[in-house]
């Protein structure tokens, strides 16, 4: 190692112990940044003595397996070390890094964007692919974009590593087939899931080999179901674990999918299916996803909604659920949410006009309002949360940080 | 009698990158609220010129890029078609990346020379990834109303011999250099703004509407007025924000 890097790596952690000590709450990327800005390739330099390193990428679900990897792990006595405040980019990394040097468990959520930079200096044990949909084109650029950036980006990576994929996920499941990393899959294989009929936010509906229309025997919700293609060669894999095998803790059918993903990359980490599903049962859902505050008795939940196919979900769960109560809807179109909020037009809110009453708040409420007006949905604008007995939000991202802010007083853990 | 437009919506599941159904929504709406009938016809491979040519107006919205190679060669095949319709006067409306679609060719990053639909009298340019992509809220004059979108492009268009649909008040527009916004070609608009962009313009979506009655049934016919309150409230919204 040299004096660089020994510099960086040093500076970084004394930021980081003061940000601690001092509680400034800049702990989860500053002294990542400052020890990136010293040497870019850190990455390298820290990763490379630990054991067991987990990378978790993809649209939807990543800060939720890697919680549930984390409490499958600690569930058999493992010492696990993760980026737990959604601080998925290089500098997040690099800071928990700094903050913990030795557990042998590492488990990352990382940005689509940045894990093609992250890969150049990093040779996980595991990668896992959750999804890929439209999200924040002002900001990742479409769907295509990434997935070739990922394709080139994993492409690098030997049989040292396993790749978890998605394999309802036709574009995720092409990359996987062409791969010289090894490769495991996870699937639903749960018919009685289907919808009743394709939703209109879907990305992936043509054969990423030939361009042929991939056909569908069901989808479970956007493009992941049991696709087929008709015309060339690529067909789907065999799943190493399914629905059948492991049981979702949480509501929704994205957490079937995030369960899948996490019990299998626990397999791989030689944790045994027994241990696996006790671990889950004590699993609690990470912040703002499906996440349940009670504040002076009055149960609120927040679903996490950033995009067209995760706001389908939440509405999907809101609808499917025991609990009964008002929806808020809150938009904002700050960095982290992406600055244009055109996506809102995807959801399909039409077959949600049945809810009991729908509130709509945050930066960009009026275009939210007019949304649901051409759904048939009369919105009222609201400026603070309202005080009913159960509550369930659907927020972006920097909106569900304001909103945890001011139901608790934080707007993190 | 009771009146009734058909729209046609050109490759639905193709070129729909980020809410354009909201157009859809917007005219079908409007529309019902004022008791004409709609029927949503999807432009799609298996379609037939005459099942073109029966559209009383015309949808395109915005395709990433594999999804626009996949949709090409067959929308090219619709060119003459479809410019027979707009010459008769059907409007059309045409977002995201109409501009490059529409004119005589598009520029790629890389030099490769696209055709397009070649309707409309201008060319674009995509000058490679140095030139920053125009992306923000936008804020445009036509005649004398405005109008709010979000444009998120990487190429250039300039005009030929072709009126530019509205003129940039903040934005970039077709270039960034001549405060042109999008084109028209009879009563077929075409614009950089991407996604839903006639939710928060309320009167180009009725002046969609009114044309598409006023060539279907070869007079003007007046719409009768809706509750515009949200609508321009949110437009409002856009024309007084900062970033």
């Amino acid at each position: 190692m040299d004096l660089r890097t020994r510099e960086a790596i040093t500076l970084g952690k004394l930021v980081s112990a003061i940000s601690q000590t001092l509680r400034l709450g800049a702990g989860a990327t500053w002294p990542g940044e400052i020890a990136l800005r010293i040497q870019p390739r850190i990455l390298r330099f820290l990763t490379h003595r630990i054991p067991h390193l987990v990378l978790v990428a993809g649209t939807n679900g990543k800060t939720t397996t890697v919680k549930m990897i984390q409490t499958i792990l600690t569930h058999a006595g493992h010492r696990v070390v993760r980026n737990a405040s959604g601080a998925n980019l290089d500098n997040g990394l690099v800071s928990t890094l700094l903050s913990d040097e030795r557990a042998p468990y590492v488990i990352f959520e990382v940005d689509e964007a940045t894990l093609p930079n992250i890969l150049k200096d990093v040779t996980p044990e595991i990668v896992v692919l959750t999804n890929l949909f439209r999200d924040q084109l002002d900001r990742y650029g479409e769907v295509d974009t990434i997935a070739e950036k990922w394709f080139v980006a994993l492409g690098a990576l030997d049989a040292k590593t396993t790749v978890v994929v998605n394999a309802d996920d036709p574009h995720l499941a092409f990359i996987g087939s062409k791969l010289a990393a090894r490769v495991k899959y996870y699937g639903l294989e749960d018919p009685s899931l289907f919808l009743p009929k394709m939703q209109h936010a879907t990305d992936t509906i043509y054969c990423p080999n030939c361009g042929a229309r991939l056909t569908f025997a069901g989808v479970y919700f956007s493009h992941l179901g049991k696709w087929a293609c008709g015309v060339c060669s690529f067909v789907p894999p065999t799943e190493d674990v399914t629905a059948g095998d492991f049981q979702s803790p949480v509501e929704g059918v994205y957490n079937k999918y995030n369960t899948l993903a996490a019990a299998l990359s626990a397999q791989i980490l030689d944790i045994g299916k027994q241990t696996i599903r006790e671990a889950l049962t004590s699993f609690t859902p990470a912040f703002g996803r499906m996440e349940t505050i009670v504040v002076e008795g009055r149960r609120i939940k927040i679903l996490l909604s950033k995009n067209p196919t995760g706001f389908n979900e939440s509405l999907r769960t809101v609808a499917a659920s025991v609990d009964r109560g008002p929806v808020l809807l809150a938009l904002n179109d700050r960095i982290p949410d992406g600055r244009d909020v055109s996506w809102i037009w995807d959801v399909d809110f039409e077959q949600y006009s049945n809810f009991p009453k729908y509130y709509v708040s945050g930066d960009r409420a009026l275009d939210m309002a007019l949304r649901l007006k051409y759904a048939g949905i009369t919105a009222s604008i609201v400026d603070d949360i309202p005080k009913v007995d159960m509550l369930w939000i659907l927020p972006t991202y920097s909106a569900m940080l304001d909103i945890r802010k001011k139901l608790i007083g934080r707007k993190i853990l | 009698m009771k009146q009734s437009l058909t729209i046609g919506w050109l490759y639905p599941e193709l070129m729909s990158t980020y809410g354009d159904r909201g157009n859809i929504f917007v005219l079908t709406k409007r529309c019902e609220w004022r008791k004409i009938q709609v029927d949503i016809k999807t432009l799609d491979f298996q379609t037939s010129d005459r099942v073109i040519e029966d559209c009383d107006l015309v949808f395109g919205g915005g395709a990433q890029d594999r999804q626009q190679g996949l949709a090409i060669d067959n929308l090219l095949k619709k060119g003459p078609v479809l410019k027979k319709l707009f010459d008769r006067g059907v409007p059309g409306l045409f977002v995201c990346g109409a501009p490059q679609l529409l004119g005589h060719y598009y520029m790629t990053g890389d030099g490769k020379k696209l055709t397009g639909l070649g309707i409309f009298d201008m060319e674009s340019k995509h000058f490679g990834k140095e030139k920053p992509r125009c992306i923000g809220n936008t804020v445009y004059r036509w005649d004398d109303t405005t109008i709010v979108g979000f444009e998120n492009h990487g190429g250039r268009t300039y005009l030929g011999n072709i009126q530019p649909f509205a003129t940039v008040v903040k934005g970039s527009g077709n270039n960034g250099e001549d405060k042109t916004e999008g084109a028209v070609y009879k009563n077929c608009i075409a614009t950089y703004s991407h996604g839903p962009f006639l939710p928060k313009n309320p009167h180009v979506a009725d002046w969609l509407i009114s044309k598409a009655l006023e060539v279907k049934y070869g007079k003007k016919i007046k719409l009768s007025e809706l509750d515009d309150t949200l609508e321009w409230q949110a437009h409002e919204f856009i024309l007084n924000k900062r970033a």
